[in-house]
């Protein structure tokens, strides 16, 4: 049985609030999370069937109380199997529904889970997994399908984060400033993260990886709606928004990927342009300046010229300049360094590209390869610039790169 | 990132995870690959029977030739693959070095293909 979409977007947005109030009542996020997970498939398997109950929430309150219920008692059981000194046994009244599960929630658990789940005990791919299963509502088969692995490794990589969090003595409170900032910038990561992992897939057999995507978007706007003033939070769902709405012009149907300068700018989102425009110049306007912002008002500069050859590039290149300074990254001076030779010449560009080759973080990355061949090219060597794709493709572990450079190559021999 | 591990064998490989001394190695894999399970680093893997099995086809002039025996005799075969999904190409290198097999042969450690890729 498949629950329909919108049973999906009910389950997923009640997924936190539900998992929420389990853990304030009884503690013990990893036993409440699985509980949670149960109660969100019995309700994808019977509500398409039975209808939506009059209250889903407090419907999937009680049944994933009950699984709570059910788990802890076999585990009790099997302490005393193991240790005849039992535990004390909590009376199962405590497992009751409470009064106010009917109520919508007094304050949004979102953002404390989020923090939770991005605990820097874990690595950021496990931060990962559990923020689409625990704060999402994914289930494990869906989080394993967008990854291309088992769905036993993925529900191992799942319940080890959660053993990992409950080791590190996770509590599901907001932690105090400063620690405060550094969680909620490790929450942006992964929310940047789950963006761009899903925003990679190709068209095709990747759909359940644009779905990441989705989720990415969903769940950086519920965040921003509860820090409205940060302008980092802003800035990230402003990116993402900007970045989104070029799916429909940025590959061919078969999958081959299209240049930024080639792609048909008719087929933009420009719903999500406007937005994502305007949420950037806001929060330009009214916050401290950070790389999220940087990273969407280049994107803003892009998305708001008609035609490539109309791009500001004087304006991107300032905004690159102040991005270097903010996040220096060799991932920033590649794109530095586009910016740089549309506003002094691909020498120019050359010669900041030229300041990478000794940093291994980055000296044998196809994309090194790929940015010196396109300003060769630009510079009229084609006979590097084809050298450069031909190096670019060999080594990317991507196919649809990997076409995409060959065609550069191939382009060139003429 | 998924890699695949590449495990070479020799001619004696197979005798010495089978003899005496192969009770041991044998352990060694069993504590690797249920480290990888509880990680959740572990995509699959299988071993590959003895090279003596393989049938090598060919087409000659478009039409299908099958000889039994490998295509190239060599002095090591591959004798079976891991995939692990890690985090960083030295957490790969760190398995491989690991396994067993390591000590008698070499082993390969590659990045596999991902079906995604980013315009430029």
């Amino acid at each position: 049985v498949r629950a329909t979409g919108e049973h999906v977007d009910l389950l997923r947005a009640l997924a936190p609030q539900v998992l929420g109030v389990l853990v304030r009542r009884y503690g013990r996020f990893d036993a409440c999370e699985d509980a949670v997970q149960e109660a969100l498939l019995a309700a994808a398997v019977q509500w398409p069937e039975e209808g939506v109950p009059e209250s889903p929430r407090a419907w999937l309150i009680t049944v994933a109380a009950r699984r709570l219920t059910d788990q802890l008692r076999s585990e009790r059981a099997r302490r005393r199997r193991e240790d005849t000194a039992a535990a004390q046994a909590p009376a199962d009244e405590a497992f009751a529904p409470a009064p106010g599960d009917e109520q919508p929630p007094e304050h949004d658990d979102t953002l404390t889970l989020l923090v939770l789940c991005c605990h820097p005990a874990l690595s950021p791919p496990s931060q990962l997994a559990l923020t689409l299963r625990a704060v999402a509502g994914l289930t494990t088969a869906q989080i394993a399908s967008a990854f291309l692995v088992p769905e036993a490794t993925m529900a191992q990589r799942i319940s080890r984060a959660k053993q990992s969090i409950r080791a590190a003595g996770g509590g599901f409170d907001m932690p105090p400033e400063p620690e405060r900032t550094e969680r909620l910038r490790v929450v942006l990561h992964v929310l940047y993260l789950m963006f761009n992992e899903g925003y990679i897939a190709s068209s095709g057999p990747d759909l359940q990886r644009a779905e990441l995507t989705r989720e990415a978007i969903r769940l950086t706007r519920a965040v921003h709606a509860l820090l409205p003033e940060d302008g980092e939070v802003a800035g990230l769902l402003a990116l993402m928004l900007l970045t989104e709405a070029r799916r429909p012009a940025r590959a061919h149907p078969d999958g081959t990927l299209i240049a930024l300068a080639e792609q048909d700018r008719s087929l933009w989102n420009r719903a999500y342009v406007e937005e994502g425009t305007a949420l950037i110049t806001d929060a330009l306007a009214h916050a401290p300046l950070g790389p999220y912002q940087l990273q969407a008002a280049i994107a803003a500069v892009h998305d708001e010229a008609t035609g490539a050859e109309d791009t500001d590039w004087p304006q991107i290149l300032a905004l690159y300049e102040l991005l270097a300074r903010a996040a220096p990254n060799p991932m920033v001076t590649l794109n530095h360094a586009v910016a740089v030779a549309m506003v002094h010449g691909p020498r120019a560009g050359l010669d900041l590209l030229a300041t990478l080759d000794g940093d291994e973080r980055v000296a044998t990355h196809h994309r090194l390869d790929a940015v010196r061949a396109h300003l060769l090219e630009m510079a009229g060597d084609h006979a590097a610039a084809r050298d450069g794709y031909r190096a670019a493709a060999r080594r990317t572990t991507s196919i649809p790169e990997q076409r995409f450079l060959e065609a550069r190559a191939a382009r060139l021999s003429d | 990132v998924k890699y695949m591990l590449l495990i070479y064998d020799n001619a004696n490989t197979r005798e010495t995870f089978l003899g005496e001394e192969g009770r041991e190695l044998m352990a060694e894999v069993d504590a690797i690959m249920n480290e990888l399970t509880e990680s959740g680093e572990l995509v699959g893997g299988e071993a590959l029977a003895d090279p003596s099995n393989t049938r090598t086809i060919r087409l000659v002039d478009g039409t299908p030739a099958i000889t039994d025996g490998p295509f190239a005799e060599a002095k090591e075969h591959l004798g079976g693959y891991l995939i692990v999904d890690c985090e960083s190409a030295e957490r790969a290198a760190e398995i491989a070095l690991r396994w067993p097999s390591a000590r008698f042969s070499p082993m390969e450690v590659r990045p596999l293909m991902d079906t995604a890729g980013a315009e430029m």
